[in-house]
């Protein structure tokens, strides 16, 4: 078991690319301190697969944008489980339109979940790595912050700014030993690609070299390497885990 | 820790060690750091990383939180300037 006895937090951990991640930790001994913003059916349906694969987990509803409960959160987990040697910020969501109709909220959303999240999330977890001089801090970010796309100017520049953010944090903690890295998923299998028309699906499988969409497990086995001692001499970087995309 | 806190000249032979042990210090002892000595720059030599380890062992000894960067900044201007700061967060918490 990999992950034996270490204690992870992946935010927005019920759905999609995170409840993967935090399934896969589970699975390799891992304590998972499953995050999520207000769905509680999923939050309920994730718990049950957790609670399945381990007796070491927790369910934390916490909005990622709010100080307050994000300390909340982490204080939980620190109380509980006396430290944490893992944060996942996956949290995120998208709110595509042309620049023109792109509101004031539809921009700060983004930004505040996607990016503030991660920088509180970030910022609060510090302490308990610096006192135990260990931590791995993965972040999710995405090719659309490299290459940029038609309707996500404010997601794109959430997740360059997460690109950002993870190198220069890197340069602050690495020496504390702090790993800070991303992971870029590409186009992942999930019900909302799987629905898409026969022609938009096309032009994606198009423009992936490998010619198929990823499968979220793919993010989740980057994830978990990042955070295991196999890459305990890589920080400040990002995967890009997309079949050739860019 | 209250008897050490009290005194100032046994809060700063603790402090020494404590900012060798944290920052893992190799040959140097409490006897070689100056009470009134900067710990920055031509002082120690420390820098801001190594603030971050000696905040986040602050708290966790003391329970005094170090927030505002310029707060850290003055109580880690010296040892002795760090025995000032923890004394009056102190005698704050008591108060409190």
């Amino acid at each position: 078991m990999e992950f034996k006895h270490q204690r992870v937090i992946v935010t927005g951990a019920t759905k999609g690319l995170g409840k993967a991640i935090a399934l896969s930790f589970a699975q390799k001994g891992a304590w998972v301190a499953a995050n999520y913003a207000s769905d509680d059916q999923s939050a309920a349906t994730t718990e049950s697969e957790l609670s399945s694969l381990t007796q070491k987990y927790l369910l934390l509803k916490a909005d990622v944008t709010s100080k307050n409960d994000v300390d909340k959160m982490i204080k939980s987990v620190v109380d509980q489980w006396e430290h944490v040697d893992i944060l996942v910020n996956n949290a995120g969501i998208i709110r595509d339109k042309l620049l023109m109709f792109l509101d004031e909220d539809d921009w700060d959303r983004v930004i505040d979940v996607n990016l503030k999240g991660t920088y509180l999330c970030s910022r609060t977890i510090l302490k308990t790595m610096i006192a135990r001089k260990f931590g791995r801090i993965i972040n999710i970010a995405s090719p659309s912050a490299f290459t940029g796309r038609a309707g996500q100017t404010n997601y794109s520049a959430s997740k360059g700014g997460i690109i950002s953010f993870t190198k220069s944090l890197s340069k602050e903690i690495s020496r504390l030993g702090i790993t800070v890295n991303a992971v870029s998923p590409g186009f992942i299998s999930t019900p909302m690609t799987e629905s898409l028309n026969q022609d938009i699906k096309c032009d994606l499988l198009s423009r992936i070299s490998m010619r198929r969409l990823g499968q979220p497990e793919d993010i989740a086995e980057a994830v978990l390497f990042l955070a295991s001692a196999k890459a305990g001499y890589i920080t400040g970087q990002v995967l890009g885990v997309d079949g050739g995309l860019i | 820790m209250e008897e050490i806190i009290n005194s100032n000249g046994k809060l700063c032979e603790f402090l020494k060690k404590m900012i060798i042990d944290t920052l893992r210090l190799e040959d140097i002892t409490p006897g070689d750091i100056e009470n009134e000595a900067s710990l920055f720059k031509d002082g120690l030599g420390l820098d801001s990383i190594d603030a971050l380890e000696l905040v986040v062992a602050i708290e966790k000894i003391f329970n005094i939180i170090i927030e505002d960067e310029d707060v850290g900044k003055k109580a880690f201007a010296s040892v002795n300037a760090l025995a000032v700061f923890i004394q009056d967060g102190y005698q704050r918490a008591l108060k409190n």
